[in-house]
C-alpha cells in the first residue's frame, strides 16, 4: 500500500507517527489549534470549545463502545456526574481547576465501574439497558439531592481559576479546553498500544475467546468502563466550567444519544472516527443554518420547514453511515489519504 | 390505610399496564423473530397516532374507520422499515442494528414535526365518557376501553400465534432460522410480517394511550417503559411481556400515586436493576448458551 | 490583551457571519442614524416551537411599526435572530454570532437555561439588556441577574396573583383550599415553593401537591388522589396542554366542582382550540390583554392592525405574540429612557432606565398603568375561558402586585 512504509523496529511499528510527513502535518495541526482562538470570532470560538467538549466525552465513549464493545446510553450521566463534581467544588472549595476536573474524572469513573459491574453478567443490549438505567438514577438524584447538586434549578459555578488567573471567557477556556482534548487523545492512543488496550479489543472481537486467553473479563471490562467515565466526567466538568452552570436538565438522555451518534458517524473504534465524529456532529445543526440563511430570502417560511430536518438529518446520518460506511467518517478521510498517496501509481 | 384507593390505584394501574403489555408483546414479536431490539417502538406508536388524528381529526372519518386505518399505517410503516433499513443491517452486531432503529426514531419525530408541527395535541374523544365503576371502585372511562380493545388485539394474537400457520411459522423462525429455512419456510417473509404485526400492535397501542395522555412529537419517550417491561419479562418470553408489562404498569402508578410523580420512572428502573443482577435474562427469558 | 491586537486580522469573522442572521425587518425610510439591533435566540423549532413561531411574529411585526413610526428616536430598527432549537447550547451559539457580529442593546432569549447560562457572559460584557420567553423566578435576583428582566410577573408572583384570586372566592367566610399539579421540570418547579409559602401567608390550605413529567402520561392515579382530598381549585403549571385536559375531564367525570387554573404558557386560546367544549370554565393568569378581548387602548389598536396588515388570515394571535411585541415595546421604552437621559446604551444604564418604569401606560396591552419591581411586572389578571365564544374573559381586576 503505503510506499517506503517498512519497519525496522518494534518501536517504529508502534509509534503513534510513523513518517516524517506525518509528524509535519501534526505539527501543523497544533499550531492551527494554537493559532485558531486569535484568529476566530467569538462564535467560532465558542464553537471550537463546544467541539473540544465533545472530542473528549467521544473519544471516552469510543473506548467504552468502539474498542471494548460495551455499549452505554449512559455518557451524559456520567458527564453530569463530572459537571456536578466541579459545580459542587467550585462552591465550596478553592480548588483550582486541573484538581477539580481530576476529581470530577475520578467521581465519574467511580460512578462508571459501579454502573458497569453488571457488565459481566449481563452484555450488548441488556448492558446497554442497564446503562440507562443508571441514567435514569443519576437524573433523578441531580434532580433530588437537593443540598449538593441545587435540585431542579442546578449550580451556577464560578469562573474556572489557576494561580489567580481566571478563564472567564470563551478565549480563556479554549486554552483550557483544547489542551485538554489533545491530551486526553493522545492518552487514549498510548492505552491502545498497551496491554490493556489490546485487551479491550480483544473483548470487543470475543469476549469468551478472551476470556480464554487469559484476560480477566471482569477487570478489563471494569477499567473500560472506568476509563471512558473518567473522560466523560472532564467532559462534564469542562461544560461545567464552560456554560457555568449545571441542571439535571443539562445532561439528558438524548445527549447520550448524541455522542453514541457522533463515535458511529465517525468510526467505531477509530480515535480519529471519534474526533471527526464529535466535530462534525457538532458543526452540522449551525451548518443547517447556514442553509436555512440561504434560503430564507427565496422561502420565508424555510425556518420553520428546516428545523425537523434537523432531527430527519441527525436519523438518517446514523442509519446512512451504519448501512452504507459502518467505518465511518474515518473511512471515508482514510480513502481520501489513499487516493494521494497511491496518486499517480493508481490509474 | 386506604384500602379502596389502594384498589382503585391499583386498578388504574393494571388498566394501563394492559396497554404496556400489548407494547411489550409488538417489541417482542419482533427480537422473537429478528433479534432485533426497536428502540423506535415509541415513534411507531407516535406515528400511528398522529395518523389516526389526521385521518379522525383532520379528514373527519369516524373514529372507528379511522382506528383501523392508523394501525395498518402503522403496520405498514413497521413493514417498510424492516424492508429499507433493517434488512441490509442483517448479520451485524446488534449495537449497531439499535443505533439503526435509534436513528430511524429520530427520522419519524422529525417526518412527525414537519407534517403535524410541534404543537402538543389531543385526539378526538371516541371512547365513552361514562365513569366506569367496579363495585364502589372508580375507573376512568378512556383507560377502562383502551384496556378492553387492547386486551382484545392481545387475545388474537395469542390465538394467532398458538393455533395460525403464520405463528407457527414465526416461533419456528425464532427457535432456529436455518432449520425453519429448510422446513420450507420464507425466513425473510416471516421478518418482515414479525415487524409488521409488532408495528400493530405498538400502533393500536399508541391510539389509545395517546388517547388518555395526550400526543406531541416527545410522545416516544413512552418506549423507554417498554424497555423495562420486556427486560423485565425476558426479551423473548411473551408470556414474561404480558406479566411484566401488567406488573409495571401498575408498580408505575402505585409509585406515582404514594411517592409523587418523580419516583416513578426510579421505580421501575430498580426493579429493572434488580432483574439485571439476579435474572439477567428476564424473569421469563431464555438463557443463551454461547460457545466460541 | 493580545487577542484586542490580533482581532483585526480576524480572518474567520466572514465565515462565521456570512449570511448568518436572518434580517427580518429592514429600515422603512432612509435614516442616517445608526441602527439598533433587537437581537434574538427564538425557538422556531423544538417543543417550545409553537410559541416560537408567534414570539417571532411579534418581534417582527413590532420592528416593522417602530420603523414606519422613525424608528426609535430617529434611529432605525433592526432585528436579528436565529433558531435555537429550545437547545441551550445552540441557543448560546447564537447569541455570540448575533452579537459578534452586531452591537445588541436588548436580546430575546428563549428558555430559562439560556437565561442562566448567559447570565455570567452577559454581566461581564455590560452591554446588551435581556428579557424574553422566561418568568423564571430566579431571574428576578438582581445580584445574579441584573441585566435581564421579566416581560410580565414572575411564576411565583403568577401564582401570587392566582392565589390573590382565589381567596377572595371563598364563600361564607371559609379560605378555599388549593391544589398544585406542577411537571418534573426546572419549569414546573420554579413557583411552588414561594406559592406555598404564600398561601401559608394567606391562610389557604394546600391540600394537595401533584408532580407528573410533562406531556403525555396517564394521570388518572393522580386524578383518583384528587378525587380524595377535594380541593375547591387546582393550579397547573409547567405544562402547556396534556394532562390539564386529562384532570378536567376525569374530574368533572367524577362530579367534582373543582376550578381549574394555569398560569402563563397554559393560558392560550391552545387549550381551547385542541379541548373544545371540555376547556369551558378553565382559568389563566395573562399579564396582557388577549389578542380578541374586548379592551382597547392606542397600542392594542396598533398590534392588532399591524398583525392584520403582515398576515391577514392569520386571524387571532396567541399569547406568544403578545408576549414578543411587549418585549419589544419594552426594549424601545428603555431604550428610549437612557437615550433622553444623553447616556449610553449600555446594560447598567438601560436596567437603571428599566427600573425607573413607574406607572407606565403600556396603551392598553396591560390594562393598567405597571411599576417595575426587582426587573419584572409584577401585574396580571385573572381570565376564564368561555368556549362558546371560544375566549378568554376577565373575571377579576387586574392586580398588581406590591
Amino acid at each position: 500500500m503505503r510506499i517506503g512504509d517498512a519497519k525496522q523496529s518494534y518501536e517504529a511499528d508502534e509509534a503513534i507517527l510513523t513518517s516524517s510527513t506525518q509528524k509535519i502535518w501534526f505539527a501543523l495541526f497544533l499550531f492551527a489549534l494554537l493559532l485558531f482562538p486569535f484568529l476566530a470570532d467569538a462564535y467560532l470560538l465558542y464553537l471550537g470549545c463546544l467541539v473540544g467538549i465533545a472530542v473528549i466525552s467521544t473519544t471516552g465513549l469510543n473506548i467504552l463502545t468502539g474498542f471494548t464493545g460495551l455499549i452505554s446510553l449512559g455518557q451524559a450521566g456520567f458527564m453530569g456526574v463530572g459537571g456536578f463534581t466541579v459545580a459542587w467544588l467550585s462552591a465550596n472549595t478553592a480548588l483550582p481547576f486541573p484538581v477539580t476536573l481530576l476529581f470530577a474524572g475520578l467521581l465519574a469513573a467511580a460512578v462508571g465501574i459501579l454502573v458497569g459491574l453488571p457488565s459481566l453478567r449481563v452484555k450488548g443490549l441488556y448492558l446497554a439497558i442497564a446503562t440507562l438505567a443508571a441514567s435514569v438514577f443519576l437524573h433523578f438524584i441531580f434532580a433530588e439531592w437537593e443540598s449538593v447538586t441545587g435540585g431542579m434549578g442546578g449550580l451556577s459555578l464560578e469562573p474556572a481559576h489557576l494561580f489567580g488567573l481566571t478563564f472567564q471567557s470563551d478565549f480563556g477556556m479554549y486554552f483550557i479546553i483544547v489542551p485538554l482534548a489533545v491530551l486526553m487523545v493522545l492518552a487514549a492512543r498510548n492505552v491502545f498500544r498497551t496491554r490493556i488496550g489490546r485487551a479491550f479489543i480483544a473483548i470487543r472481537d470475543r469476549d469468551i475467546s478472551a476470556e480464554i486467553l487469559g484476560i480477566n473479563l471482569l477487570h478489563y471490562k471494569l477499567m473500560s468502563f472506568a476509563l471512558s467515565s473518567f473522560y466523560a466526567g472532564v467532559a462534564g466538568g469542562l461544560f461545567a466550567y464552560f456554560f457555568r452552570v449545571v441542571t439535571p436538565e443539562s445532561f439528558p438522555l438524548s445527549m447520550s444519544i448524541f455522542y453514541l451518534a457522533a463515535v458511529i458517524v465517525g468510526g467505531m473504534g477509530n480515535l480519529l472516527g471519534g474526533i471527526l465524529g464529535a466535530a462534525f456532529m457538532t458543526l452540522i445543526p449551525e451548518a443547517l443554518k447556514l442553509l436555512t440563511a440561504a434560503l430564507t430570502p427565496f422561502y420565508p417560511n424555510a425556518p420553520i420547514f428546516m428545523s425537523p430536518m434537523l432531527e430527519i438529518i441527525f436519523g438518517a446520518l446514523i442509519v446512512g453511515f451504519l448501512i452504507f460506511e459502518p467505518h465511518g467518517l474515518a473511512e471515508i478521510w482514510h480513502r481520501i489519504r489513499r487516493f494521494f498517496s497511491l496518486w499517480p501509481f493508481k490509474n | 390505610m386506604d384500602w379502596l384507593f389502594f384498589g382503585e390505584i391499583s386498578l388504574a394501574g393494571l388498566a394501563m399496564g394492559g396497554l404496556y403489555a400489548l407494547i411489550g408483546l409488538g417489541f417482542v414479536i419482533i427480537y422473537k423473530a429478528t433479534r432485533v431490539i426497536n428502540f423506535a417502538i415509541g415513534e411507531i406508536m407516535m406515528f400511528a397516532a398522529y395518523l389516526f388524528l389526521a385521518f379522525a381529526g383532520g379528514m373527519e372519518m369516524s373514529p372507528w374507520v379511522a382506528l383501523p386505518l392508523a394501525v395498518l399505517g402503522g403496520s405498514l410503516l413497521g413493514g417498510v422499515i424492516e424492508k429499507v433499513m433493517i434488512r441490509p443491517m442483517l448479520g451485524e452486531s446488534s449495537i449497531s442494528v439499535v443505533m439503526v432503529t435509534i436513528g430511524i426514531a429520530s427520522i419519524l419525530v422529525g417526518v412527525v414535526e414537519m407534517i403535524w408541527g410541534a404543537d402538543p395535541q389531543l385526539l378526538p374523544s371516541f371512547l365513552p365518557r361514562k365513569p366506569v365503576f367496579i363495585g364502589e371502585m372508580y375507573l376512568a372511562p378512556k383507560i377502562a376501553y383502551g384496556f378492553l380493545i387492547g386486551a382484545a388485539l392481545l387475545i388474537i394474537y395469542l390465538l394467532y400465534f398458538r393455533f395460525s400457520r403464520g405463528g407457527v411459522a414465526l416461533r419456528a423462525t425464532a427457535s432456529d432460522q436455518a432449520a425453519a429455512y429448510s422446513m420450507g419456510i420464507n425466513v425473510r417473509r416471516v421478518f418482515n410480517l414479525a415487524w409488521v404485526f409488532g408495528s400493530l400492535a405498538a400502533s393500536l397501542a399508541g391510539v389509545l394511550v395517546a388517547a388518555t395522555g395526550g400526543l406531541s412529537p416527545q410522545f416516544g419517550a413512552i418506549g423507554l417503559s417498554v424497555l423495562v417491561v420486556v427486560i423485565v419479562g425476558g426479551l423473548d418470553s411473551i408470556v414474561g411481556a404480558l406479566i411484566a408489562g401488567v406488573f409495571i404498569g401498575w408498580l408505575e402508578t402505585v409509585a406515582g400515586a404514594y411517592l409523587g410523580g418523580e419516583y416513578r420512572m426510579p421505580a421501575t428502573f430498580a426493579v429493572l436493576a434488580v432483574i439485571l443482577i439476579f435474572r439477567p435474562y428476564g424473569l421469563f427469558g431464555t438463557h443463551d448458551i454461547e460457545r466460541v | 490583551m493580545f487577542k484586542r491586537i490580533l482581532s483585526k486580522g480576524r480572518r474567520f469573522a466572514g465565515i462565521g457571519t456570512i449570511a448568518a442572521s436572518l434580517v427580518a425587518a429592514a429600515p422603512a425610510m432612509a435614516q442616517d442614524k445608526d441602527p439598533i439591533v433587537f437581537g434574538g435566540s427564538i425557538p422556531l423549532s423544538g417543543v417550545f416551537a409553537f410559541a416560537g413561531v408567534h414570539i417571532h411574529a411579534g418581534l417582527t411585526d413590532y420592528t416593522n411599526w417602530i420603523n414606519s413610526e422613525g424608528g426609535i428616536n430617529g434611529h432605525p430598527v433592526k432585528y436579528v435572530m436565529e433558531d435555537t432549537g429550545y437547545e441551550v447550547d445552540r441557543s448560546v451559539a447564537a447569541f455570540k454570532k448575533i452579537t459578534g457580529s452586531n452591537t445588541v442593546p436588548v436580546y430575546y432569549g428563549d428558555s430559562t437555561g439560556f437565561m442562566k447560562t448567559i447570565a455570567s457572559e452577559l454581566n461581564s460584557r455590560g452591554t446588551t439588556l435581556m428579557s424574553g420567553a422566561s418568568f423564571a423566578t430566579a431571574l428576578t435576583d438582581n445580584e445574579q441577574y441584573p441585566y435581564q428582566f421579566i416581560p410580565g410577573p414572575s411564576y411565583s408572583q403568577m401564582f401570587g396573583i392566582i392565589l390573590e384570586y382565589i381567596a377572595t372566592q371563598g364563600k361564607d367566610g371559609d379560605m378555599p383550599t388549593v391544589a398544585f399539579v406542577y411537571s418534573d421540570t426546572e419549569f414546573g418547579k420554579d413557583p411552588v415553593e414561594n406559592g406555598k409559602a404564600k398561601a401559608a401567608e394567606m391562610g389557604i390550605k394546600v391540600v394537595e401537591e401533584i408532580v407528573t413529567k410533562p406531556g403525555s402520561v396517564d394521570v388518572s392515579a393522580e386524578i383518583l388522589k384528587l378525587r380524595r382530598v377535594r380541593p375547591d381549585f387546582v393550579v397547573f403549571h409547567g405544562y402547556v396542554l396534556s394532562p390539564i385536559n386529562e384532570f378536567m375531564v376525569q374530574m368533572r367525570q367524577m362530579g367534582l366542582d373543582t376550578q381549574f387554573m394555569g398560569t402563563f404558557w397554559s393560558s392560550d386560546k391552545l387549550i381551547i382550540n385542541k379541548m373544545g367544549a371540555d376547556a369551558d370554565g378553565y382559568m389563566g393568569v395573562m399579564p396582557y390583554n388577549y389578542y380578541d378581548s374586548a379592551e382597547g387602548g392606542p397600542m392594542l389598536d396598533t398590534l392588532r392592525a399591524e398583525a392584520e396588515k403582515s398576515d391577514p388570515d392569520a386571524g387571532y394571535r396567541p399569547t406568544g405574540y403578545m408576549q414578543g411585541w411587549f418585549n419589544a415595546m419594552v426594549w424601545t421604552e428603555v431604550i428610549k429612557r437612557t437615550m433622553d437621559a444623553g447616556k449610553e446604551l449600555t446594560a447598567e444604564n438601560m436596567a437603571e432606565s428599566l427600573a425607573s418604569i413607574k406607572d407606565w401606560d403600556t396603551g392598553g396591552i396591560i390594562g393598567i398603568p405597571v411599576t417595575v419591581q426587582d426587573m419584572s411586572f409584577p401585574v396580571g389578571r385573572i381570565w376564564r375561558v368561555n368556549a362558546k365564544e371560544a375566549r378568554y374573559e376577565p373575571v377579576s381586576d387586574w392586580i398588581h402586585l406590591d
